[in-house]
């Protein structure tokens, strides 16, 4: 499909203004899934961490380590929770989730520590980690660390989503831009043909050469009553104007008397041969 | 892989499943019971699939020969016991759907001989939910404490000694020759934290804190690797290591340990299945000489007394009965190559546990009841099962051996160790 040149500017803006769109939607989705998302993760593993320590509290005090264990491996299995531990009050791990060890960065930290931090643990990935205490922190406390490798895959799914609905607008708005600018670039190619057959006309100087090489276009373009009509018109009215005198009638494109009529609303008074200086025009 | 005596026993199974007269699949007793004018149905929830598949089959296979035998008598009180088996591979939530089964569907008249911690311990709460059906878990396969202890305790009898008395002993006996940094290896699931928290408690005692411990997932298999575990307990400098797992993982952690330099004491409680821990680290060997470093570190402890001691009267009716009837694994339930022991600890245990079963039914009488399970289980006092101790039950001792047995291994078989000096200091 051709792309006129008068058109490319047009095209390019399109293509420019998709992308930015484009870009800042995806700008603006990714920020609000982040930031949706990870509020709603470190408030969930706050709730689940609430959940577990005070679950902890009756075991801890009357029960075997193994219900403990029994009950955060159960918690693991949601969706998003990597790893759960749990701490007594001098900061001695009780029950934890870790294959093959408890990591390093974890044993180094704070583990009577309930505020929630950023972690990134070798081989494992990166993690929010949040703390609940046990019985108000004398009991222990309750760590839940939720992967944010799911936060961001979520993201990732959310954007891979609204890129493909903007890539099959973009494909569409290209193709229905380039129908609309040729449909609108068709008749200037034939304004442009009149115009080419008129000068020729002008060069032989006979009348009608004009007519019979352009006629039914022609007179399809004389006949439009929009700007590409009018302008037309005006070049006809031109190519009379500048005729000798004398040798005006005939020489100018066959146009019928209604045609005539309609070419005042150009402001121009014309009929066939006759081509009067349009009021006001100042020539 | 699949041997030629595994296939022949498959198809001895095969055909023996249809004549087993201890196992079938009835539909449930009429009145929900459990109990008809013939039989007596138990049920069973166990792995029988999976890389611990071999502690299911064992257990059974000991329970099956009792039941066999005590059927072909006549039975108890003229009715035979069934035993119905599920396998639920170790996992938490098939043995918590397969109790769902038992109870509701099969409604047996109570459950028998269930394999594992993280298992029964999820299998606890629905007895309680269920207490009205006077539904109680006997002599399960695992030491743990959950089953020992309120709010669950009250629905379950126990046998065996429990992790905190073998953990316990271990220690005592490491401690004891000059080992006092001790680290602990274990599953990450409840049936490790019930050994780590023994072996904490057992070091507590002792003034000492534990020197290192690494996890692995339960299921793991031997085929897999414990390198990492094994660097990280090697950089603990332990003088020896506890091993708390089933055989797959355990032996696999032996192997490791000994290949990277760890040559320090293995110790493994009695649930991991010595004798398939043997044949892991075994097989395939040239010879002797080199399985010989896999094995002469390790140090397992038992809850029944060797099956090699023939003194022991209950030994010695085992091996008979074990010998006459030699019981093959549910042929419905196991699906993967299983070559069974002649004789084991863990089949021993079910041996032990099926007997004393027997001796409770009896003492209901004709007309067996679920509410008279628990009078009839505190008229057992003093009872005599053939070990070296004797039984006793009461409402507040749900378990009836406490002793623990300590083994080594010499001459490819697994021996009752004497003197730990000797061995290990």
């Amino acid at each position: 499909m051709k792309v006129h040149k008068l058109f490319q500017k047009t095209l390019f803006g399109i293509f420019a203004l998709f992308g930015f769109i484009g870009l800042s939607t995806s700008v603006l989705c990714i920020y609000t899934v982040d930031t949706h998302l990870s509020e709603e993760y470190v408030s969930n593993s706050r709730d689940i961490a609430k959940t577990i320590a005070d679950a902890s509290v009756d075991i801890l005090l009357n029960r075997d380590l193994a219900v403990l264990q029994s009950l955060i491996d159960q918690f693991v299995e949601i969706q998003g929770i990597k790893y759960v531990y749990i701490t007594d009050e001098t900061g001695e791990f009780l029950a934890h989730t870790f294959v093959p060890g408890i990591p390093e960065e974890i044993l180094s930290g704070d583990p009577r520590g309930t505020a929630t931090v950023e972690r990134s643990l070798p081989g494992m990935g990166d993690f929010v980690e949040v703390g609940s205490p046990i019985l108000a922190g004398v009991a222990g406390a309750v760590h839940v660390g939720m992967d944010t490798s799911l936060i961001a895959l979520k993201i990732q799914r959310a954007i891979g989503q609204q890129v493909y609905l903007i890539c099959i607008v973009f494909v569409a708005g290209v193709f229905a831009a380039l129908w609309l600018v040729n449909l609108a670039a068709k008749p200037l190619g034939e304004l442009l043909g009149f115009a080419a057959a008129l000068a020729r006309s002008r060069e032989r100087e006979g009348g009608g050469e004009g007519k019979a090489e352009d006629g039914a276009a022609g007179e399809r373009l004389l006949a439009r009553d929009d700007e590409l009509g009018q302008l037309a018109r005006l070049f006809l009215y031109f190519s009379e104007a500048a005729r000798p005198a004398g040798r005006g009638g005939g020489a100018v494109p066959a146009r019928s008397s209604d045609q005539a009529e309609s070419s005042e609303g150009t402001g121009f008074a014309g009929g066939a041969g006759a081509a009067d200086v349009p009021a006001g025009s100042g020539s | 892989m699949l041997t030629r005596r595994s296939l022949i026993g498959y198809g001895m199974a095969g055909g023996l499943a249809a004549l087993r007269p201890w196992r079938k699949a009835e539909a449930a007793s009429p009145d929900g019971s459990g109990v008809t004018d013939t039989e007596i149905v138990l049920g069973m929830s166990a792995a029988f699939s999976g890389p611990s598949r071999g502690l299911g089959i064992e257990l059974y296979r000991g329970a099956a020969a009792y039941f066999e035998h005590v059927n072909r008598q006549g039975g108890v009180h003229g009715r035979r016991i069934v035993l119905k088996t599920y396998d639920d591979g170790y996992q938490p939530d098939p043995s918590v759907r397969n109790t769902m089964t038992l109870m509701l569907q099969d409604q047996v008249f109570l459950l028998f001989g269930y394999v594992g911690t993280p298992t029964v311990t999820r299998v606890l709460p629905m007895l309680k939910k269920f207490q009205d059906r006077g539904m109680y878990l006997f002599f399960p396969f695992t030491g743990a404490q959950p089953q020992r202890e309120p709010p669950y305790g009250e629905f379950a009898f126990n046998l065996r000694a429990s992790y905190l008395q073998e953990t316990a002993g271990l220690v005592d006996n490491f401690v004891g020759v000059g080992r006092r940094r001790i680290a602990v290896f274990y599953q990450a699931d409840a049936y490790g934290r019930s050994g780590w928290a023994g072996v904490r408690a057992a070091l507590r005692g002792h003034g000492e804190r534990m020197a290192g411990e690494a996890t692995y997932r339960r299921g793991s298999k031997f085929t897999g690797t414990m390198r990492r575990q094994v660097e990280i307990l090697k950089a603990s400098r332990p003088d020896a290591v506890i091993c708390i797992g089933a055989y797959a993982a355990c032996a696999a952690f032996a192997r490791d340990a000994v290949d990277l330099g760890l040559r320090v004491p293995l110790a493994n409680l009695s649930f991991v299945g010595s004798e398939n821990l043997l044949k892991l680290l075994t097989d395939g060997r040239r010879d002797a000489a080199a399985a010989r470093p896999y094995t002469d570190l390790l140090v397992n402890s038992q809850v029944v007394p060797s099956y090699e001691d023939t003194f022991i009267p209950a030994v010695r009716e085992y091996r008979e009965l074990m010998a006459r009837y030699d019981p093959r694994p549910p042929a419905d339930l196991v699906k993967e190559p299983y070559t069974p022991f002649a004789h084991s600890f863990v089949s021993l245990e079910g041996f032990l546990d099926a007997k004393l079963m027997v001796e409770v039914l009896r003492r209901l009488g004709g007309e067996p009841a679920r509410s008279d399970l628990e009078r009839a289980v505190f008229t057992v006092r003093d009872f005599d099962l053939g070990v070296i101790e004797r039984v006793s039950f009461t409402p507040g001792r749900r378990q009836g051996l406490d002793r623990v047995y300590y083994t080594v291994v010499d001459h490819g078989r697994f021996v009752t160790l004497i003197d730990w000096k000797a061995r290990f200091s």
